[in-house]
């Protein structure tokens, strides 16, 4: 028992103290956070927009052309894995321009997430009932009133539980990142078993994204339930 | 009463055609002020159709409607301004579910009123005393029963100052022990003077504060008259045969 604690504490030093291999997870995990964050915005963004482009011409049978462009765009994104859409946007996209490669990240995961979360939204927005929309309709508000004041925040409700289980996607699909040369937490955790061939640092960096997909779940939990006792 | 005011609503030639079907085939009517107007008829005689045609929730597919003298069918008309002054309340109620009863009366008058807080509140207070349901103001609509989510709902409207009221069957989704205190609503609001076009197979409610009784059936108006003629008199073949089946 002795030697074992020993032999860890040996491990654990040569992996993390030894050169300052932490700073390689630190950093890593640094890069992940930011480029999921402002994926998450991005992927966000382009979701709603596109779903509400989707919603209306589901409707009201406007904006064709529009609802046209979005179809595509769903389509090559969701047909297509992640780590190809990634590849090509950093080597034939902006192949002749020197780009940082987290703005390339952000693009290519903020690109892919908004296709996933736009048929999320699109799914919540139908399953608010047609009545509430006449309702509104019939008060005087406008199309675009209606949907800001009456059906997006019933929507949002419904859909906030496979909003949450897209961000746990996003952060932890990051870990292809490497693929394009980027130091996310992943790759981090992989240079330093490429130093050291120990276990470490590969079950160190799985032990980091678990701890943060529960804590966010926990956080999504609650938000839940604040969500659904205003209504009681 | 007084079926001499002016026409608020004229309709002109109305068709609505799904597909091969006709459920509105050629109405022309007019609505005055001060009338309550009831329509009765079969299921799939046209009559909702022609009522959420009033403020186009159904957008007809020929013939026009004028609301004080303005063709709202021509696409240069901004309904949404006179939709304002058509209030509808709904067979399902359409209360909104995320909001308090308070707000759901609230919303429209400060949004598109620029009423400010106080005095939409103050006001929707007036309504929820007028209806029995001031100590609701702050629950949420699931915790309401039908009936009271419908007066809210009729609330909701009337603090729009509406021109005009459309009842698409108010009382058809409530329990038989509800459906009363929904009535005494609509019944108070016609003894003010409200001018109301209400669907209905509330057949008492027509005979007692109708000024006004119209029979659809297959997209047409085939028989009208007071309630005492329409009720003693009826003309109609289908007309009997319906009011024998209801009464």
């Amino acid at each position: 028992m002795q030697a074992f604690i020993q032999d860890f504490l040996d491990d654990f030093q040569r992996n993390f103290i030894q050169d300052n291999r932490w700073k390689y997870i630190v950093d890593g995990l640094k890069t992940t956070l930011v480029v999921t964050f402002l994926a998450l915005i991005l992927g966000v963004a382009l979701g709603f927009l596109v779903a509400i482009i989707r919603a209306t011409y589901d409707k009201t049978k406007k904006l064709k052309i529009l609802n046209f462009i979005c179809n595509i765009y769903i389509t090559v994104i969701r047909g297509t894995p992640v780590v190809v859409q990634l590849l090509i946007i950093m080597y034939v996209i902006f192949a002749s321009v020197n780009i940082e490669k987290v703005v390339v990240a952000v693009l290519a995961f903020g690109l892919n997430s908004g296709a996933y979360v736009a048929e999320i939204v699109r799914s919540g927005i139908m399953a608010v009932d047609d009545g509430q929309f006449e309702a509104g309709r019939s008060l005087g508000f406008n199309y675009v009133q209606t949907m800001v004041y009456i059906i997006m925040p019933q929507a949002f409700k419904n859909i906030l539980p496979a909003l949450g289980n897209e961000f746990i996607v996003l952060l932890k699909e990051t870990s292809v990142a490497g693929y394009v040369a980027l130091q996310d937490l992943t790759k981090g955790g992989d240079i330093i078993r490429s130093r050291t061939y120990s276990y470490m640092p590969l079950i160190a960096t799985a032990l980091i994204y678990l701890a943060m997909v529960m804590g966010f779940s926990k956080l999504l939990g609650l938000l839940e339930r604040r969500l659904r006792n205003s209504e009681r | 009463m007084s079926a001499n005011g002016e026409v608020l609503i004229h309709v002109e030639d109305l068709y609505k055609t799904y597909g091969q079907l006709n459920a509105l085939d050629g109405v022309t009517e007019d609505i005055r002020k001060g009338e309550v107007v009831v329509i009765v008829g079969p299921s799939g005689s046209g009559k909702s159709t022609f009522l959420r045609s009033l403020n186009l929730l159904e957008t007809p597919t020929k013939g026009q409607i004028y609301f004080e003298g303005v063709d709202i069918t021509s696409p240069k008309v901004d309904i949404d301004m006179h939709r304002r002054k058509m209030g509808m309340v709904f067979q399902h109620f359409n209360l909104f579910p995320h909001k308090t009863i308070l707000e759901n009366i609230t919303l429209a008058p400060i949004k598109l009123l620029n009423m400010n807080k106080e005095e939409a509140n103050a006001k929707a207070m007036g309504l929820l005393e007028m209806v029995g349901l001031a100590e609701k103001a702050n629950a949420y609509p699931s915790q309401l029963s039908g009936g009271q989510k419908q007066r809210i709902a009729i609330v909701r409207s009337l603090a729009m100052e509406p021109e005009v009221m459309l009842f698409d069957e108010p009382t058809s989704a409530l329990d038989p022990e509800m459906v009363g205190e929904v009535l005494e609503i609509m019944k108070q609001l016609a003894r003010d003077g409200m001018t109301m076009v209400v669907v209905t197979h509330e057949m008492g409610f027509a005979k007692e504060v109708g000024t006004r009784v119209m029979f659809f059936d297959e997209g047409k108006v085939k028989e009208q008259n007071t309630p005492q003629e329409f009720f003693d008199n009826p003309q109609d073949e289908r007309l009997k045969e319906f009011l024998s089946k209801e009464l």
